[in-house]
């Protein structure tokens, strides 16, 4: 079991090998996250949040973290779907590698980094104000070690008609694996809309740590659809944390797709400081031998009259493991909210496990809520129906999957990126005879 | 085309199906009546293929061929298909997806060339005209959130586009008001060619006003135990059941 110790002397050797503060104003923040790393619980099966996940196996090993902009990166960048582009290589922004020419002049979308060397006073403003930084290791670790990642913003009233589509690469030297950890800041104004695409994907690495915190701020009427396909290497540890802040009549819908790594952890913190505003949250994970996949959901009703809805579907084969906890808060005060929960489960085999656990706390009285869980195998009339017309039993078995996951996939509007996660499942469920 | 001899089916150890005898030849139209439980569904289920269904004595030949050894997806390559009492719904799977799906692999096991999508577009088109299902089904997951006629109508477009030499009917009529009832049927009536035999499994004499049998059979305790031509479906609607049970039991 991991120990107070073991995971402090963890953080230190990745904190050790970091410089110093990027700027001034950040020490204050980076010192408290420091300073929490000694004083967090360790992440082990005593705490509820870790109870199901086992990242002991993550504490033993060493990680260097990548503490400036790789020079150059060799490998291929995929093809984007959009002409707005962002590639980053082990957590730093490339700009050589990316496009951002055809956004409009008042959008900002690029480096982290560089905005805080120059004293953006957006980043001042917000760095470090959504999410917390001592909500767990992981986030602390981020935020001691903020360096470079996303800093996109759009002013008020800016409607963007492509989406934004970021590549998560990473490089390796065949040595010690290497930590990206990409602190990203998203900042919506009154009114404007986005559509931001993330692929998470191994580049030239295999082995390697990424743990990312993104910090999205929707101010009142701004719309963000924000669309993740994960999709690392097997032997992947991905930790990805997003919270969001939203104001009024905001809106937003978040869908990850979580095919890759090998324990892969996807948390939501969404909070709503005005009425109005509405909270989609969907996944689909899939899941086999030996790797788990991981999802925490933190959905706070402060204030009266938003919404959300969460939908997350698990297809898991062999040996895999998957773990949902979604938490939905409706505070005494936070009349007329609706909230809706659901997470469903597909075991293709006898040895795959889920544990789930929806969580509903309502202390208000006028509210409209409701959660349900599944976990469950193939039918097997749906099988025969298909095989009675036909459909030879495998293909009947990935067409029922399929089905399964596109009640998630559906949901994606950008119609090229739907075709790809579509193909991304499929060759998932090739490899599953 | 279909001949079924001394057939004995086990259902979770109990015996449904007592030595079934029957011949259907091409181009015939059989109707098997029947009180419930007498071993209908039973029968449509081994003949498609359904897991759960013991064969414990006799034969089911189809076109010369042993159909009891052949995989349910073989069956509907060879020409057997069942439109089932409940037809399943498959959330999530589109059913224009799912019909050109089981077309494709229909004509991959008969030797036949796929149909692209244009030419598949158009056939379907033709097809749900044909038992005149609205378009907007086609695009919708099968059968999730159909209307009982709505999934028999599924099933005969299902029918319709596989062309299948055996099509057994199972119990098509339950759940349908008459109106339904005249489209499925007249969906069912244009697809009657003298290639193509018709087992249709019904408890109520009603369908048979639609589609008219060569032959009536009844089914009763797991055997048929009278054959006539349609003036037995007629004779069973007007006395019911009991009296061929009773003169049965006399024998």
């Amino acid at each position: 079991m991991i120990t107070a110790e073991l995971q402090k002397s963890w953080a230190r050797s990745l904190l050790e090998a970091a410089p110093s503060s990027p700027a001034p104003w950040l020490e204050a923040l980076q010192r408290k996250a420091g300073e929490a790393i000694e004083q967090l619980p360790p992440v082990n099966r005593k705490q509820e949040a870790w109870r199901y996940t086992n990242v002991e196996p993550l504490l033993k090993e060493r990680f260097q973290p990548v503490v400036s902009r790789p020079a150059g990166y060799e490998g291929e960048v995929p093809e984007a779907i959009t002409p707005h582009r962002l590639v980053f290589v082990d957590g730093w922004f490339m700009p050589q590698l990316s496009d951002v020419a055809l956004l409009p002049q008042e959008v900002t979308a690029g480096s982290l980094a560089e905005a805080i060397a120059a004293g953006d006073e957006r980043v001042k403003n917000r760095l470090g104000s959504v999410a917390e930084p001592d909500a767990h290791l992981f986030t602390a670790i981020n935020t001691a070690l903020v360096n470079d990642g996303l800093f996109l913003h759009l002013p008020a009233g800016v409607k963007l008609e492509s989406p934004i589509e970021l590549f998560w690469l990473n490089s390796t030297d065949g040595e010690t694996p290497r930590l990206a950890q990409p602190r990203n800041l998203v900042i919506l104004e009154p009114g404007a809309e986005a559509v931001l695409l993330e692929h998470h994907l191994p580049g030239q690495g295999g082995h390697y740590l990424h743990n990312a915190v993104s910090e999205i701020v929707l101010d009142p009427g701004a719309r963000l659809a924000h669309y993740r396909i994960q999709d690392e290497s097997e032997q992947a540890w991905h930790f990805s944390r997003a919270a969001l802040d939203q104001g009024s009549d905001s809106s937003y819908h978040g869908i990850t797709l979580a095919f890759g790594g090998r324990l892969s952890r996807t948390e939501y913190e969404t909070r709503f400081t005005a009425e109005g505003a509405s909270c989609t949250l969907r996944g689909l994970y899939t899941v086999g031998d030996d790797k788990l996949q991981d999802f925490h959901l933190d959905v706070r009703h402060d204030v009266p009259h938003c919404s959300s809805r969460e939908q997350f579907k698990g297809l898991l084969y062999g040996k895999g493991r998957a773990v949902f906890d979604g938490r939905i808060l409706v505070a005494r005060d936070a009349q007329k909210s609706d909230a809706e929960l659901t997470n469903d489960n597909l075991l293709l085999t006898r040895n795959a496990e889920v544990d789930t656990k929806p969580q509903l706390e309502i202390y208000a009285d006028d509210v409209k809520a409701s959660h349900g869980t599944t976990v469950g195998q193939l039918e097997p009339e749906q099988i025969f129906y298909l095989r009675a017309r036909g459909v030879p039993q495998q293909r009947a078995v990935h067409l029922l999957c399929e089905g399964f996951a596109a009640e998630i996939i559906e949901h994606i509007t950008v119609e090229p990126l739907r075709d790809q996660a579509l193909a991304r499942l499929r060759k998932t469920l090739s490899q599953l005879d | 085309m279909l001949s079924i001899k001394n057939l004995h089916v086990n259902v979770e150890g109990k015996e449904i199906l007592r030595g079934l005898n029957l011949e259907i030849g091409k181009g015939e139209v059989h109707a098997i009546m029947g009180p419930n439980g007498s071993g209908k569904s039973t029968l449509s289920y081994v003949l498609a293929g359904r897991d759960g269904y013991e064969v414990t004595e006799g034969e089911v030949i189809f076109e010369g061929k042993n159909l009891l050894e052949m995989e349910p997806e073989e069956r509907a390559w060879a020409g057997v298909f069942l439109a089932m009492q409940y037809p399943v719904e498959l959330p999530g799977v589109n059913n224009m997806t799912f019909l050109r799906e089981a077309l494709n692999a229909v004509r991959k096991g008969r030797g036949e060339e796929e149909l692209d999508a244009v030419a598949f577009m158009k056939l379907i088109r033709e097809k749900a005209e044909l038992v005149k299902l609205p378009e907007k089904l086609l695009k919708r997951s099968v059968n999730a959130g159909f209307s009982g006629g709505e999934k028999k109508r599924n099933e005969i477009l299902q029918m319709a586009l596989l062309e299948p030499k055996l099509a057994i009917l199972d119990e098509t009529d339950s759940g349908l008001d008459i109106d339904a009832l005249r489209v499925v049927a007249e969906g069912v009536n244009s697809l009657r060619s003298p290639e193509r035999s018709f087992l249709v499994i019904t408890h109520y004499q009603r369908l048979l006003d639609y589609i008219e049998p060569d032959h009536v059979h009844v089914l009763a305790h797991g055997q048929i135990i009278r054959s006539g031509d349609k003036s037995l479906a007629l004779e069973l609607e007007e006395k019911g059941y009991g009296w061929i049970l009773e003169e049965e039991a006399a024998a």
